[in-house]
């Protein structure tokens, strides 16, 4: 009995710091936050912040691009890295050079590579001297809906090795003779991808899928990076809404915003369950 | 078969490699560039397309000399950089360790309900906690100091998903016969679990060093003082308009990280794999 309590205090006395921190940071801040989107000044108002919010045309816009970049972006990553595991998986033996290579995106800071985007990506930048050498013309990747492409591309770029890591992590785990008697039995390359490796690896799936979700919503960096305080309307997503609003000190608004987000990410979330347990137990 | 598709695969190897470290390479080329050499790549002046040039014409420590002795004001960027992330990663790693160790291996009422409540917290991306940490933040006086993102960064639930995955690889037996030993917890703790868990130790400390080393959205927003910025913030600024040392400054600020990363590159793959394979 003595033990178990021992047990307890200590559980308590391991946990208190984090819970401490996290109470103060971010669960006190979350009540506070949606308690202020209740109100304007000192008066209650329900709803009003919110119904303002989606009249709102800045608001509206981020939250188009959020979403299209998340549902482009985020599938088109764990495709990308899936495909760059298996390829690094058929080899019996790499070299640790070409392993780091893939990680060194997320080791570099964002702000380090500015440069080397913009260099390649500018209106007069080397990308357009090579389509215009070709013969194709320029485009304005600064100011159209490529500007949405290049965000892509970095954030794919960038978070790409850390998935890959751990996509062959999960691969490897899955047991040879698996494998080979599937092979015996007939199965292709492809068939043996789709219907044992994908199946087998699914909490890794889902655990890249959070990785890439919390990524995601870390492009703000690379986009303030690229394109400034005012992106062109093609990347103009919530946290730069965010912090636009910051500097007008509108708190409510903000605090609308940030409830609003908030319920699109665990809706996403729920979307995700739903689809992983479906897959799990057909029928 | 199989021998003729190796060549090809090597190839596509080597093309994997290149683009990944692509910007990297330019990037450190560029920095032994001199000012006029980069003027002159970058065609401010007539409406010719940018060259991306990988090789000096001329080996010039010009950048750097700039960088280090000539304006003091971004070393000392450099130097706030550092301050706001070496606490928030010693912080953040101790704490995780110690609650991943509790949620992992002890038992007590409620576990996993606030575990659960853990990973929503995780979940939730900077946007969303940014604007109610500016409330607690203002309340408590802590605006415009460092403290204001160090400690908001220090406690995230993210470490504490990491490291309880790799501690629960540990077996209990081994908890179990040094608690019969008479081991307190705290040497369980200190003695087998920490030892044990130094794979996901050295990655969770590398992930939050990038992670706080890049912050830019917090250093934005709760330092009205701009001499306070990181260097992550002002960067930035420096590559709209000082293209003579922003390659320099951009290989400066990515040393550290590279450091710790080649510090840690063996141990930072072993949390993830249970074979050696990869």
């Amino acid at each position: 009995m003595a033990r178990k309590n021992r047990e307890k205090l200590t559980a308590a006395l391991f946990i208190l710091p984090s819970f401490a921190g996290i109470m103060v940071f971010y669960v006190i801040p979350y009540v506070l936050c949606f308690v202020q989107s209740l109100f304007v000044g000192n008066r209650f108002v329900g709803l009003e912040n919110y119904v303002g919010l989606f009249s709102n045309y800045t608001f509206t816009l981020a939250l188009k691009n959020t979403a299209v970049f998340t549902v482009i972006a985020i599938p088109l990553l764990m495709t990308v890295s899936f495909l760059i595991a298996l390829f690094l998986c058929s080899f019996e033996k790499i070299n640790t050079f070409f392993r780091s290579s893939i990680l060194v995106p997320v080791v570099v800071p964002v702000s380090s590579l500015i440069v080397v985007w913009q260099v390649l990506f500018e209106d007069n930048g080397a990308v357009n001297g090579l389509l215009s050498s070709l013969g194709l013309g320029t485009v304005e990747f600064f100011n159209s809906w490529l500007s949405m492409a290049v965000v892509i591309l970095v954030y794919v770029w960038k978070y790409c090795g850390f998935c890959v890591i751990l996509f062959t992590a999960g691969l490897a785990s899955i047991s040879e003779a698996y494998i080979e008697s599937a092979r015996l039995d007939g199965a292709g390359a492809f068939k043996i991808v789709t219907k044992i490796k994908i199946p087998n690896i699914t909490p890794t799936i889902f655990f890249v899928f959070l990785m890439a979700l919390i990524y995601s919503f870390k492009i703000y960096r690379e986009v303030f990076a690229l394109f400034g305080d005012y992106p062109n309307e093609n990347v103009y997503f919530i946290q730069n809404f965010v912090n636009n609003n910051y500097y007008n000190l509108n708190y409510p608004r903000l605090s609308a915003a940030a409830i609003v987000l908030s319920a699109f990410i665990v809706v996403l979330l729920w979307v995700f369950f739903r689809f992983e347990k479906k897959r799990n137990y057909p029928g | 078969m199989a021998k003729i598709k190796k060549p090809i695969k090597y190839i596509g190897l080597v093309l994997i490699a290149a683009v990944f470290l692509f910007p990297l390479i330019f990037m450190l080329a560029s920095s032994f560039m001199s000012s006029s050499e980069i003027s002159r790549a970058l065609n401010f002046m007539d409406e010719s397309f940018k060259k991306v040039k990988l090789i000096p014409d001329m080996f010039s420590a010009e950048q750097y000399y700039q960088v280090f002795f000539r304006r003091p004001e971004y070393l000392q960027r450099f130097w706030n950089s550092v301050i706001i992330t070496l606490p928030t990663t010693l912080i953040q790693v101790v704490v995780s360790a110690m609650a991943a160790f509790a949620f992992a291996k002890l038992r007590f009422p409620l576990r996993d309900k606030l575990f659960f409540v853990y990973i929503i917290l995780l979940i939730l991306p900077i946007q969303v906690t940014l604007v109610p940490n500016y409330i607690v933040l203002d309340k408590l006086g802590l605006l415009n100091t460092f403290a204001s993102v160090i400690l908001p960064g220090a406690f995230s639930a993210f470490g504490i998903c990491l490291l309880r995955q790799s501690i629960t690889y540990i077996s209990d037996s081994s908890i179990e016969a040094a608690r019969m030993d008479g081991a307190s917890y705290f040497m369980i703790f200190t003695r087998i679990i920490l030892p044990q868990i130094r794979g996901g130790l050295v990655t969770l400390t590398l992930l939050t060093f990038i992670d706080s080393w890049n912050n830019i959205e917090q250093p934005m927003i709760y330092f009205s003082d701009t001499a306070m910025y990181p260097l992550s913030v002002s960067i930035s600024d420096i590559a709209q308009n000082d293209f003579g040392v922003v390659y320099a400054c951009g290989v400066m600020f990515l040393i550290p990280p590279i450091l710790i990363y080649m510090y840690g590159e063996k141990d930072i793959k072993s949390p993830f794999t249970s074979a050696d394979k990869l």
